[in-house]
């Protein structure tokens, strides 16, 4: 394999705990648990696990992340990418396939606006989203196949989108200031949801 | 063939665990624990404890080392800290300050 030089692989019998930060361009296909500050860019792939917030210009997602993804430039969601978390980027893409719970929110889609809702977060949403996912999950199916994995997430993802879609184009577009207070109360309560499916 | 890289212009904080290659390009404080080899390229720093495989050090590592192979110091390499090792080669220009442990 050429290693070029500012690429960084974390292979996926590689397993980090604690912080990665830097400047090159990151590929995880191992498990990280901590957090991923870069700023180039990052992909986890479909091998790869990451529990805890991470950031990058262009974050690719193909495995499963529990923590919040912010893209400089963009996200891209891709089959087999399971996210819990929020997500934020000037650009999302979700691919067919792709698994997000969480607050996803793109450019110019009322940054203020969207702050109390997020902050409002660990007591509402939790009631609220669950409740939207079910219906949704369980309407494609009511003849066949308990076992069809592969629908009732999908379902759980378009309603995920239309929700914040909705929510989101309500919003009046103000936008302003950094997320910084949304991040420590998100991060808390996915650390807490962390411990207790462990 | 390494299939960890630890690239120029990152740092990795924290604990490394891994059965496979690692290459450190770049900088990794905490711990390094690889079962494969490990190679320190130049300009690649460690301030962490290593274990693993064969060892290779172009670069700096600050910390002791354990290996269950041998381990080469090549010109330029910096090492602090005690080695313990089956083998060990230091190359002329390699600095090195710390106990020897080969095992015999």
């Amino acid at each position: 394999m050429a290693t070029r030089n500012e690429v960084t692989l974390i292979g996926r019998g590689a397993r980090v705990r604690g912080r990665i930060t830097g400047s090159a361009t990151l590929e995880i296909l191992g498990l990280v648990d901590g957090e991923i500050l870069v700023d180039g860019d990052l992909t986890v792939g479909d091998t790869g696990m990451v529990a805890s917030d991470l950031s990058g210009r262009r974050v690719v997602v193909r495995g499963a992340v529990k923590g919040n993804v912010t893209g400089e430039e963009s996200v891209h969601l891709e089959d087999g990418a399971k996210v819990v978390g929020d997500v934020r980027a000037p650009r999302i893409a979700i691919s067919p396939g792709a698994l997000v719970r969480g607050h996803v929110q793109t450019a110019g889609a009322g940054g203020a606006a969207a702050r109390p809702r997020a902050a409002a977060k660990p007591g509402a949403a939790p009631a609220a989203r669950p409740a939207a996912a079910k219906p949704a999950a369980a309407a494609p199916k009511p003849a066949a196949v308990p076992a069809a994995r592969g629908s009732a997430p999908r379902g759980a993802v378009l309603a995920g989108i239309s929700q914040t879609n909705l929510a989101t184009s309500h919003m009046p577009p103000a936008r302003k200031s950094p997320p910084p207070p949304i991040v420590p109360a998100l991060k808390k309560g996915a650390k807490g949801a962390l411990a207790k499916k462990r | 063939m390494a299939s960890t890289v630890i690239g120029a212009g990152i740092t990795i904080e924290g604990e490394i665990t891994t059965d496979e290659d690692v290459v450190v390009q770049g900088t990794v404080r905490g711990k390094l624990n690889a079962k494969d080899g490990v190679v320190v390229e130049q300009g690649g720093v460690v301030e962490a404890d290593v274990t693993g495989g064969p060892l290779t050090v172009a670069g700096s590592v600050i910390g002791n080392i354990s290996s269950t192979d041998r381990v080469d110091l090549q010109p330029g390499a910096r090492v602090v800290g005690n080695v313990k090792a089956t083998r060990i080669t230091i190359a002329d220009g390699a600095q090195f300050k710390g106990n020897v442990d080969m095992d015999v």
